[in-house]
């Protein structure tokens, strides 16, 4: 089942960690966001394989955008 | 109250190799601070004359004599590298840390003899006052070993007057003893005028046979009253003099073991002095470390080399306090307070070689959807708001009630700030954090993890809590300032900026002063910087913050001032609900 990987906060694409493919662990960090002067990782909120990244590096994204899907 | 402290919730998760991976860099540049700062430190522990020079003298380092006093292990110094005033000699010229002799924690301080003769220097009675300050704040005996030449006369004007000049620490000693706290003085060598109050202060006086105390010495006896200047004539009547005086010296063991009997004992051998000495600490007040233990001690369930991937040098990096934490406390267990309300801080009691601490930190990164409650905008940890400034409010409360002692975590960037923020009350409840610290009364650490910057700095129990805090720490990533360099250069900058692009000059000059600026807000919150100017009061590795936190908590449960007894705590039932 797909499970969206949503931005939790607006701000810019700092990271990417993963690539399509990869698998990953709940937890793991799979993107870097930069906003209020911070680098904010988001974590893969389950077990899966990346199906889809749908960012790109230097991005700007708002709140809840779908950042990747994992399968 | 054993079944809330022998086993409490484990937190802490073990750290990934992806984790490891992406903090490689990271933990790289944290080891080359910290074997910088190491290098530095060793410089000034080998200032002055070598051990070789100074052992054929028939005397042993101020090195040598820690090393054969202090229980191996238990040596923790402070002010390595603190030199407020840049002196030309690398240090304030005391050598001081806690330590255990005899089995009891002590503020061990002692003069290097091997600069000047143990010479007061600038900057030096501020040290001193750090240490009685230390001493008074936990309640436990303060040893010094006294060798000290006197002034370095050049220098004078920049220590001997003023409120906190070269004589102050013989009224902090005077107040250490009006409150029942001992000082062991072991006496060596020549310690004239300002030496010799260094030797008469102390409570009970230890003397090797050859050391000699007095109001004024070889110099001040020998002097001749001031006649308008020198000529080769007089000089030649002071060489007289001073070669009389040289061979009898006034203060010896004759006059002050003999005659005044201000000398408790004295001792042939340099070692008997320290061995005296630790026979008096073993009748120093002290409780055995199972009257406050609330449970067996116990290593971290994760080790200490986490440490170095979890905290990142780049101040920008988010990481888990939760899990940094975990490296650092009993079991990795912990009592949370409060779980949920003011997440930007994690409040709870750990245990530390068994006994309770509160422990307080900033938790790091985006502080999740909703929150601060009184904003539209979304927080971020290292912030400190409303709810995270009213739990540390309660935790302190808590914790001077139930008379547990407390170590802070800093990684802050501030206090909110705005209309909003002003509404919520971020500056009226900072002021009370300060009235709750205050009024606890218990002994308090701190360690700057990263970042210590605006009022967060005082108000997260910081080294401006004079007399809360014992000490403060800093790591290879700390970095104190009232705020970031670029922020300031912003703020000092930004309406000149607009008026020289409005008359339609270059900005070339203010982009310089800008750059210039946030430079120097580099330079001067670095890690070595902050030690040298007392910011904090050491760098340590991240690998032995245990170690100086279970120093802590075993000087501060030494011999407490009050107690509360373990089933009347109300701390872990508020938490239990």
């Amino acid at each position: 089942m797909a499970e969206k990987v949503l931005a939790p906060l607006a701000g810019n694409i700092w990271e990417i960690l993963v690539k399509v493919g990869d698998k990953v662990q709940e937890d793991d960090e799979l993107v870097i966001i930069e906003a209020l002067k911070m680098e904010n990782p988001v974590y893969s909120p389950c077990d899966g394989v990346i199906k889809e990244i749908k960012v790109s590096k230097g991005e700007q994204v708002q709140e809840d955008a779908v950042l990747m899907i994992l399968e | 109250m054993r079944p809330y402290f022998e086993k409490m919730d484990n937190f802490g998760k073990e750290l990934k190799q992806n984790k490891k991976n992406r903090a490689a860099d990271s933990h790289e540049r944290l080891c080359a601070v910290e074997a910088d700062i190491e290098k530095k430190k060793s410089e000034i522990l080998n200032a002055g004359f070598s051990t070789e020079e100074i052992n054929k003298r028939g005397w042993m380092t101020i090195n040598q004599r820690l090393e054969y006093l202090v229980e191996p292990g238990t040596w923790h110094p402070l002010h390595s590298l603190y030199n407020p005033l840049d002196n030309e000699e690398g240090t304030t010229n005391v050598i001081d840390g806690l330590g255990k002799i005899a089995g009891r924690w002590a503020v061990i301080i002692g003069f290097d003899n091997k600069v000047m003769a143990g010479a007061w220097l600038p900057g030096q009675s501020e040290n001193i006052l750090r240490v009685t300050d230390l001493a008074k704040r936990l309640n436990i005996p303060l040893v010094w070993l006294v060798n000290c030449s006197g002034a370095k006369l050049p220098d004078q004007e920049k220590f001997y007057a003023n409120r906190r000049g070269a004589g102050a620490p013989f009224y902090r000693h005077a107040e250490l003893e009006q409150a029942g706290i001992p000082i062991l003085a072991g006496i060596y060598g020549t310690n004239p005028a300002g030496g010799g109050y260094q030797g008469i202060s102390p409570t009970i006086l230890i003397a090797h046979k050859d050391a000699n105390i007095a109001v004024g010495g070889v110099g001040i006896v020998s002097g001749m009253a001031p006649r308008g200047g020198f000529t080769a004539e007089l000089i030649e009547e002071l060489v007289e003099k001073t070669r009389d005086f040289r061979a009898t010296p006034p203060g010896r063991v004759e006059t002050h073991y003999n005659k005044t009997g201000f000398f408790s004992r004295v001792y042939e051998e340099e070692t008997g002095v320290l061995d005296g000495i630790r026979e008096y600490m073993e009748n120093m007040p002290a409780y055995g470390a199972m009257v406050f233990q609330v449970a067996e001690p116990a290593e971290p369930a994760f080790p200490a080399e986490d440490l170095y991937s979890i905290l990142p040098h780049n101040q920008k990096e988010v990481y888990s306090f939760d899990e940094l934490l975990a490296r650092l406390v009993d079991g990795s267990e912990q009592m949370e307070f409060r779980p949920g309300y003011g997440p930007e801080v994690y409040t709870g009691l750990c245990k530390i070689d068994g006994v309770l601490i509160g422990c307080i930190g900033n938790r790091q990164g985006f502080l999740g959807k909703g929150y601060p409650e009184y904003a539209d905008y979304p927080g971020i940890g290292g912030k400190l708001y409303r709810q995270g400034l009213i739990k540390m409010n309660e935790f302190v409360t808590h914790c001077g009630r139930d008379r547990i002692p407390v170590i802070w975590f800093q990684d802050t960037s501030g206090i909110d700030v705005g209309d909003l923020a002003e509404e919520a009350e971020l500056l009226g409840l900072g002021q009370s954090l300060i009235y709750s610290i205050q009024q606890t009364d218990v002994p308090m650490m701190l360690v700057v993890l990263r970042k210590g910057s605006a009022a967060a700095h005082y108000v997260m129990g910081g080294p401006t809590a004079n007399r809360h805090n014992a000490f403060t720490l800093g790591t290879a990533a700390t970095e104190i300032a009232v705020m970031h360099g670029e922020t300031a250069a912003v703020a000092t900058y930004a309406r000149r900026a607009m008026k020289e692009k409005d008359a339609g000059r270059p900005l070339d000059d203010v982009v310089n002063k800008m750059n210039q600026l946030a430079q120097k807000y580099r330079d001067t919150s670095q890690p070595d910087y902050c030690a040298h100017y007392g910011f904090v009061d050491e760098v340590v590795k991240l690998a032995e913050l245990r170690s100086y936190l279970k120093a802590f908590a075993g000087a501060a449960y030494q011999n407490p001032r009050s107690i509360c007894p373990r089933h009347q705590l109300l701390l872990p039932r508020i938490i239990k609900g």
